[in-house]
């Protein structure tokens, strides 16, 4: 320790002792009318531009959340049901004679419900019903027996011996409205023809 | 002080270094002790890459080469690497069966994809069936492949290692007979082939189920596949009063085919099957094949997610050429394949095992996964289970579904 302080300061150092002088006048450039327009509305334009950062920002922030993937789009009808033929019944008392029934099971796999909107036949001379009557509606994982009535309408237009008859079905879902021929199969064309040949023996022509 | 400052600096950045360059010769030695490790299996390619059904061919062969990127680039089987041996069959039942020989040869090989032709499957089944190697086709429809020359009466599977995606004329040729007689409303068909496996195959199934309708066949006719000058069967198809013609056969015949039926006035639709159903028909038959018809096997793309996926990819690829009628099939086949594959070195503890061609064919018969094309995996006669078929028209210069079937026999 020396003892020795700070340095006191000298006369006319500090601020308050400078004597004043005159300030060299400030250069003024002459105001604009934009700036005139500015210093009258200051308060109005300051406002105006916050919120327009305000708006941008949140824009921005909008636009670039996180987003999470669209789920992906339900599967077209027809990729997801099967139609099995089951086999041939015996007939409700009510149906006509020239009519018989037999069964198929309706399966949905997968996604939204699939409702069957029609069900009809390629056949000349054959006309189908079906119980449940469409629209019905089938969720997935759920298997429907249908029941399919033919009607013969004119014998000599029917097919008597079809290697590979099938079933127009119309199907609907969230995704589409598809008509998708089913093809039953050889025990389907079989049962099929021997019913057709009963119906339409010489009993009944 | 600028001194100290160096000193620190050179200090830190000699200290990084060292730490960089011992991080370094750790991660040298695993990666060459783990790529010692892998195997390279080989999936074999045959189809007619060039000739009249190149465009087909070209598809079958870019659609498997995508598989085996996708499945690298997943290291879908770790350990494994997939590669493909392409091979040109000119769509000659010779030149397939050397190809198959030539495929059996490497032991690499332990599946093949293909072919497109009937025929020249018949020359290849026995190649592979003795060196039980699987062969799994995209495109042959003729039933005997599978079921036996017998299979109206019955059935039996002559080949082990036979496999196919797409679905068979024994549905194929009814589908189509049912649509022209039920739908169409044709009453009186001409019927041409070509005398090969396929066509006549084809032609035989439409016309029996043509007939079981009450259809009437007014002619028929089998015509030269090496010629393109028809115009003696095309007057023959005017003079029969035909109400359409069914061809089987392929589009590099039916295409002049229909045209020269057309220019005799005879203005008929001509039907076939998926050897039609390709846009190289629209441009050789011209604007008279609006009307036209082809089945082909499976459900329209369109309606396939799983082949919207196939699509995007395929074009991203950047392959030169369309994937064509059977590229969601070649796809699958190859996959079919992948999976077996992945079967086999998962069940051998992450290996081969010495008889990989056996088990592969094995594994083959049990896959079942999501394809391009639906659910892919086979009966007991090596068939494809998910049988779909669409009928395609002409319309406005391109084919367009016009009607959609599902086999659930």
């Amino acid at each position: 320790m020396s003892g020795v302080g700070p340095v006191e300061p000298g006369e006319g150092t500090r601020p308050k002792d400078a004597p004043d002088r005159e300030a060299p006048p400030l250069l003024v450039r002459p105001r604009g009318r934009l700036a005139g327009r500015y210093d009258r509305h200051r308060r109005a334009v300051l406002t105006a531009a916050a919120a327009a950062v305000l708006l941008a920002g949140g824009g921005y922030l909008y636009a670039t959340r996180p987003q999470m993937p669209p789920p992906p789009a339900p599967p077209y009808p027809a990729q997801v049901v099967d139609m099995i033929y089951l086999n041939s019944g015996a007939a409700p008392e009510s149906t006509p004679t020239r009519a018989f029934t037999f069964a198929v099971a309706l399966r949905v796999q997968s996604g939204p419900p699939v409702t069957v909107t029609r069900i009809t036949q390629p056949y000349a001379g054959l006309s189908v019903s079906s119980a449940p009557r469409p629209p019905f509606r089938t969720n997935a994982g759920s298997t429907r027996t249908i029941a399919i009535t033919m009607h013969v309408t004119e014998c000599g237009k029917v097919p008597e011996g079809a290697g590979l008859p099938f079933l127009d079905v119309t199907l609907r879902n969230t995704r589409a409205i598809q008509m998708q021929s089913f093809i039953l199969g050889s025990r389907y064309a079989h049962d099929l023809s021997e019913a057709l040949q009963a119906a339409c023996s010489n009993r009944f022509r | 002080m600028r001194q100290r400052s160096l000193i620190a600096i050179t200090a830190a950045l000699a200290a990084g270094a060292l730490t960089l360059t011992a991080c370094g010769s750790r991660s040298g030695d695993k990666g060459s002790s783990g790529s010692s490790g892998g195997t390279t299996v080989t999936i074999g390619v045959d189809a007619p890459l060039t000739g009249d059904l190149s465009a087909i061919g070209l598809g079958i062969k870019n659609s498997v080469d995508l598989a085996v990127n996708t499945a690298n680039k997943q290291n879908y089987v770790k350990g494994v690497t997939f590669k493909i041996e392409a091979l040109d069959d000119q769509a000659q039942p010779s030149s397939g069966q050397q190809n198959a020989s030539k495929l059996v040869a490497d032991n690499s090989v332990l599946g093949a994809v293909g072919p497109l032709n009937s025929s020249v499957a018949q020359s290849m089944q026995k190649v592979f069936d003795d060196a039980k190697l699987v062969e799994v086709s995209p495109a042959n429809t003729n039933p005997a492949l599978t079921q036996g020359t017998n299979w109206q009466k019955t059935k039996a599977r002559p080949y082990k290692s036979y496999f196919r995606t797409a679905t068979t004329d024994a549905i194929q040729g009814p589908f189509a007979a049912q649509y022209v007689y039920n739908t169409a409303k044709k009453k009186k068909v001409f019927v041409i082939d070509d005398k090969k496996t396929y066509g006549a195959g084809l032609a035989a199934t439409f016309t029996e189920e043509f007939k079981k309708l009450g259809g009437q066949i007014v002619g028929t006719e089998h015509i030269n596949p090496d010629t393109k000058d028809f115009s003696a069967v095309a007057t023959e198809v005017k003079n029969s009063g035909a109400e359409a013609v069914y061809y089987g056969g392929e589009y590099p015949q039916s295409g002049p085919l229909s045209k020269q039926i057309k220019a005799t006035g005879a203005k008929i639709p001509v039907v076939g099957g998926d050897g039609m159903y390709d846009p190289t028909y629209i441009k050789l038959a011209g604007s008279d094949s609006t009307g036209d018809l082809a089945t082909s096997v499976g459900a329209p793309v369109d309606t396939l997610d799983s082949a919207k996926q196939f699509v995007a990819n395929y074009k991203s690829a950047g392959y030169k050429e369309a994937y064509a009628a059977y590229g969601g099939y070649s796809y699958d086949s190859a996959w079919a394949i992948i999976e077996a594959v992945k079967k086999v070195v998962e069940d051998n503890g992450g290996k081969l095992p010495s008889d990989a061609r056996a088990k592969v064919t094995a594994a083959v018969q049990n896959v079942s996964f999501d394809g391009v094309t639906g659910k892919v995996s086979f009966d007991e006669f090596g068939d494809a289970t998910n049988k779909q078929l669409t009928v395609y028209a002409v319309q406005n210069g391109a084919w367009k579904p016009v009607q959609s079937g599902t086999y659930t026999g």
